[in-house]
Formats: structure tokens, sequence, C-alpha cells
């Protein structure tokens, strides 16, 4: 493995990472708030939640390009007023994972959350406990299994994300360039063998995210 | 006309259609995506007057080299340069009696239609104001290569690199400049011309450049020969000469 | 030690004009509770655990008045609704809803409030339940008398101004049951928390309460002395 692999794989790793930590605070608000409250237009934001996971992914990365890129509603603020840009840098590869990964972990939280008995949150509250504290000493801790699970499951996903990130981000050498847009590349360039080093650390790495989470759901498994 | 005359008109003219018919062929061209709007309309003439059918596949010429490397079924290619072309013949699945260098091009640098960038010079695209640059990928695809080229001869690669949003063809790299996400782009002036929301800005001297050749030739594995060999002719007319050299391309022969 | 002058304190529960819909009926209540250990009474499905809940804040009346002490828990008239934190009031459900990922001293000490003028500190009580050997135990491991004595002690150190019991020996056999009671006598005189207690049992009636409630399709239709009001209805 030359450098630059080791580079493309290290950056895959920790932007992969990172996107599945921004995105838990809010997906997992977004899972509660389904999984407890009812409001006028919810199943509009179910549906605009699934979207990701059930739209071709090149499809999704196009909607985020027009959003995000400099002429986009937001992309346009963003570069005028801040001098700020996404598209075609490491911060629209953290965009592009985060979106498609997000629905993955709302779903598996917001089955944990169902499944935690509302009883329990309701007595933690008779003992004086606000929302806060209900939600973190009661219900995470309760539902935790399938937050992991998705957590685990959006990190996955990450890893292997292609079609909204050659979208927005493209294949920048050393800038933008994950695993999989790698081993892309390599193919088209007739690299086979770069492609297939590449193609054996993307095993990897999902075979260590996977087997974590069998090994984390176990250790929870025997506190309940 | 005596009735018998009438009969013998029909039936030749039968005759004629069924034979006529039965040869109308499909081909399969591998074209480079800079040729996508002169080949369609050089084609539009070509299939009324000799009834076969052209279908194209565009994209770099990097990636279609490859897809005919792994068996992809084209006729005919049309590389934007001869290395690609080059790669073909050495692994012998092209005809090298029918290649034949037939366009060249020229690069410029665009910028959005809207933009306020002055690029005069290869070292202006230096310059802090411009932070990204679309170039189809400089690793393998002809526009890029050509690109890169130049900006090395021009000693400014070194500073322009790491700023290159390389895209998937030259076509794309004009998409991203139209859509305003990068400053300025590197493409071939016959792309340029096609697109109202792009304005050159700086027409790179011939002397500068490299050697633009684009190649065309019968590829070995076509079960098409005739039809194929045919069409290859008839890019190499006149009238198709004429065609190119509207959409901004010169005629290396 | 209490101090003997003032008077043991009692459920001072007033509900005025309450109407919460149920499923087949309307609980509609207007009743005054002044005993220290009030039972409320009646069959299956006559509304009992509504009204511990509607106390509680669990749940919410459609139109109605609740005071505990000189605390108003709820006022429709004036959109005033107290939420269940602020509400002070110990409730223990028929499922005791123990939390099953935290230690028996954990979930002790999750709403812990001490108040040791009335004895109401984590050793003491934890002493007069005779829970002090479990407490680094998970609940689910704990038999049922164990976990019926933890839920009490959960609800007991929160220093609650009154303990809301729901069928709190129905799940117990008799043994068991002259076991708990004993306790719960304890809750009413040495800790001095006044207590609801609902139940379908008379007999746990008599021994505790000192005033009944009788409920029936969510209406009160009988209140007194626990000797008067069973003696003038038929039993169940």
């Amino acid at each position: 493995m030359t450098s630059e692999e080791w580079q493309i794989v290290w950056f895959t790793a920790w932007v992969s990472a990172l996107s599945t930590l921004v995105i838990t605070p809010f997906g997992l608000a977004l899972a509660w708030a389904l999984a407890r409250r009812d409001w006028p237009g919810k199943s509009i934001i179910e549906t605009i939640i699934s979207l990701p996971l059930v739209m071709p992914p090149v499809a999704t990365g196009l909607i985020l390009l027009k959003l995000f890129g400099r002429r986009g509603a937001i992309g346009g603020f963003l570069h005028d007023k801040l001098d700020f840009d996404i598209i075609f840098t490491w911060r629209a590869v953290l965009l592009a994972l985060s979106v498609m990964s997000l629905p993955l972990l709302i779903r598996s939280a917001r089955i944990a959350f169902e499944e935690v008995n509302p009883r329990l949150e309701q007595i933690a509250r008779t003992l004086g406990a606000g929302n806060w504290r209900v939600f973190f000493t009661i219900t995470v801790p309760l539902a935790v299994r399938g937050i992991v699970a998705g957590m685990i499951l959006a990190f996955a996903r990450a890893l292997g994300e292609f079609g909204a990130t050659i979208m927005i981000a493209g294949n920048i050498p050393g800038k933008t360039s994950t695993i999989s847009l790698a081993i892309f590349q390599n193919v088209q360039l007739g690299e086979d063998a770069n492609a297939f080093r590449l193609l054996g650390v993307s095993v990897i790495l999902a075979f260590a995210a996977v087997w974590s989470s069998e090994w984390l759901l176990r250790k929870t498994r025997h506190r309940q | 006309m005596k009735l018998h005359q009438l009969k013998s008109v029909f039936v030749s003219s039968l005759i004629l259609l069924v034979v006529v018919g039965a040869h109308a062929a499909e081909i399969t061209v591998f074209a480079a995506v800079s040729l996508t709007d002169s080949l369609k309309q050089i084609t539009a003439a070509y299939e009324e007057e000799s009834g076969d059918k052209i279908i194209f596949n565009f994209g770099a010429s990097s990636t279609l080299a490859r897809q005919i490397e792994e068996g992809a079924p084209a006729d005919i290619f049309f590389s934007a340069d001869e290395a690609k072309m080059d790669g073909l013949e050495k692994k012998d699945l092209i005809d090298a009696t029918t290649r034949k260098s037939r366009l060249g091009n020229s690069l410029v640098v665009v910028v959005a239609a809207d933009s306020v960038l002055q690029i005069q010079s290869a070292s202006d695209l230096t310059n802090g104001s411009v932070q990204k640059v679309a170039l189809a990928d400089p690793k393998a695809v002809p526009a890029g290569i050509y690109a890169k080229s130049w900006l090395e001869k021009q000693q400014v690669w070194l500073m322009i690199g790491p700023k290159v949003v390389p895209t998937e063809n030259v076509r794309a790299a004009l998409a991203a400049v139209e859509s305003g996400n990068v400053d300025a782009g590197v493409v071939y002036k016959t792309d340029a011309n096609i697109s109202k929301k792009v304005k050159v800005a700086y027409e790179v001297p011939v002397a500068d450049a490299p050697v633009i050749s684009y190649s065309m030739a019968f590829v070995k594995e076509s079960k098409q020969s005739d039809a194929a060999k045919k069409f290859l002719n008839y890019l190499d007319s006149k009238e198709a000469g004429d065609i190119f050299k509207k959409f901004g391309f010169s005629l290396r022969n | 030690m209490v101090a003997a002058q003032n008077p043991p304190p009692a459920v001072n529960l007033t509900l005025r004009n309450i109407s919460l819909p149920l499923t087949d009926f309307t609980l509609a209540l207007d009743v005054e509770l002044r005993g220290r250990v009030t039972a409320v009474f009646g069959a299956s499905g006559a509304g009992k655990t509504s009204l511990l809940e509607l106390v509680a804040g669990l749940r919410r009346a459609k139109n109605g008045f609740i005071q505990a002490d000189k605390n108003v828990l709820l006022d429709t008239a004036h959109g005033i609704h107290v939420p269940i934190r602020l509400r002070r009031m110990g409730y223990v459900p028929q499922d005791l809803a123990l939390f099953p990922h935290l230690s028996v001293k954990q979930n002790l000490l999750y709403g812990f409030k001490p108040d040791a003028a009335i004895g109401i500190t984590f050793e003491h009580v934890t002493e007069v339940f005779e829970i002090g050997h479990l407490l680094a135990r998970r609940t689910a491991s704990l038999s049922g008398g164990e976990q019926q004595r933890t839920a009490f002690a959960r609800a007991l150190l929160a220093s609650p101004q009154l303990l809301l019991l729901d069928e709190p020996l129905a799940s117990l056999d008799s043994k068991l049951k002259a076991r708990i009671i004993p306790y719960l006598t304890r809750i009413r005189d040495e800790f001095q928390t006044p207590i609801l207690y609902v139940t379908h049992e008379s007999d746990e009636v008599r021994a505790l309460c000192d005033e009944v409630i009788v409920l029936e399709r969510g209406r009160c239709i009988r209140q007194g002395h626990a000797a008067d009001v069973f003696n003038s209805i038929t039993l169940f």
C-alpha cells in the first residue's frame, strides 16, 4: 500500500466516524420525537427522512448539489456571506455521508425507543426527574442496544458511500478521495491491483465494524 | 405505363426495399464526449442516406478504451488523443489499417458567464481569487492530460495542482464551471462554443499547448465490418469535415 | 422524633368536578379525602387506577380541580396543570416499575430527597424495609417480596407529600401479605406519610385504612370509616 492509499483509508475512516458522531444527537432527538410524539405533518417528516434510503444515491447527491452549491439556497448564503464552501471539499464528503447514513440511525433508534416501556419514564418523573434526566438516565440506557446498532450501521453505510459523494465532493486526490471513489477510479484506469488492495482494506474495515457491534451488543445484553 | 411495366417497377422496388432493409445495420460508436454535438449532426444526415443506424457511447476516451479492453461491443472508437488508440493498437484490439488522425482542437480557460475573474495567462490561475479549477481527470482523461501538460510547460502546475477538481470527463468540467462551484476550468474550445453559461477567459496559444490529435479506427471485435468501415469513410469525407469545422475543430488530414 | 403536638399528616386530597372519559364510562368525582390511609375500593375496572394516575399527573382530566394539602395540582378553569415531577407524589404502580437497568441502590437513590425530621434517610429507610443487603443487586434478581419493599422504599425516599399505592399486595400470597403489611403500617406511623391505597380486597382495607371510598363505574358511591362502609354495602 502506498502512502496515498493509506491517506485514503485514514480519511475514509475518520470522516465516516465523524459523520456518525455528528448525526447522533440530531438523529436520536428526531427518533425520540417520532417514537413518543404525534403532530400534524408527522408522516411527511417520516417520508422525507426515509428518502435517502430509497432514492438512488446520485439523486440525493443531485439535490445536495443544488442546495449546497455556490448558487444554491444554502450554499449561496454560505459562500457569499461567510466565504465558506462545501461542494468539492472534505465537508461535502461529511455532508454526503451524514445524509445517506442518518435514516439508518433514526430507524434503529426509533424502534429502540418505542420498545422502552413509557411507564418507566413516567415513574422517573414522579421521582422528580425532568425531561432531559429521564431521557439520559432511563430512555437512552434502555434503548442503548438499538442505538448502538444504528450507529454502527450508519458508520458502515458511511464507509461505503459512493453516489452522493461523487456528486458533491468529486474525487479530489488527497482531499475528498474515499475508498469507494478510489476503487472506482482505479478500475477505470485499469489499475486493478490498486483497486483490489483498497477492496481488501474496505473488507477489513467493514468486518471490524460489524464485529465490534456484535461485541458491544453482547456486553449490553448482560446489563439487562 | 402499361400494366406489366407497373408490375415490374413494383416488384423491383420491393426487392430493392428488402435488400436495403436486410442490409440496414446498427453500428456502435464509442466517441470522446467532446465530439457529442458534432457527431450527432453528422450522423443525422448519414442515417437518412445509408439507412444504417448509429448508436453512440460518449464518454471520457480513457473510460471508453477501458471498456473496449473489457470486451464492450464497439464497432468504431473515436478517441480525443493518440495515446488511448496506441494502447488499444498494442493490444491488437483495433484495425491499424483503418486508423486515422482526424481532428485537432485547442484549449481554453473558461469561467462562468457572470464571473468577473480576469485570466490572461496560465499564471493568473495561481491567483488567490481562483480557488478551484475544474479539469477532466489529469491522470487519465485526454483533455485533462493536455491541460496538465500545458500548465507544466508554463511551470505553474505545482501551484495549480492542489486547486484542481478532477472530473469524470471534459463535459463534466464544463458543467462544474457552469454551476459556479468552481472558479475556472480548462476545456476544449469546441466545448466552450456550445455552452451559453460560460465564457472564454483565455485562449491557450497553439505554441504553448501540446499537440491535440483525435484518432479514429475500426474495432476488430466488431461484427459490422462493412457498415462500420463505410461510416468511417464518411467521417473522413468533406461533408463531415465541414461540420467538424463548423463546431470549431481543425482537420488534421 | 416527631413532635407530639402536630396532628398526624392526612391525605388532605380534594377532587372537585373531575371529569375523565375512560373506555366504558367517565370518571366523575367530587370528594374530599381526609384519612391517614385512605383506601380506594372497588371492583376491577372501576376507575381506581385512573384516579391514582390523575393525582400523580400521569393522566389529565378534561375538567376538574385537584388540591393536595395546600398545593393546587390541577385547575382546568385557570389552565393550571402542575407537571409530574413537581407534584411530589410517591406513585407505586401495580407492576412496581423498578428500573431494570439500575441496581437496587441506584433505584433507591433515583429521586432521593432526605427529610431527617421524619426519618427519611437512606440508612433508616433501607433498614426499616430490610433491603440493606440487597443494594448491589439487579432488581430483576430479587424475589417478589424484596421487589415490593424496594418499590416502597424508592417512593418513600423521595419524601413525597402523599404515597399512591396501586394494589400493592395483589400479586403476593397470604404469607407474604402478612409480612408486608407491617411495612405499610410503619410508613404511616414512623415516616408520617399519608397513603392513598387502591385495592379490591376488603381484608387489607380493614387492617390498615381509616377511611374508605368506594368506586363503581367511575363514581364514588360510598365514603366513610372502614367499619361503617363495609357494614352497609354488599361485599364483592
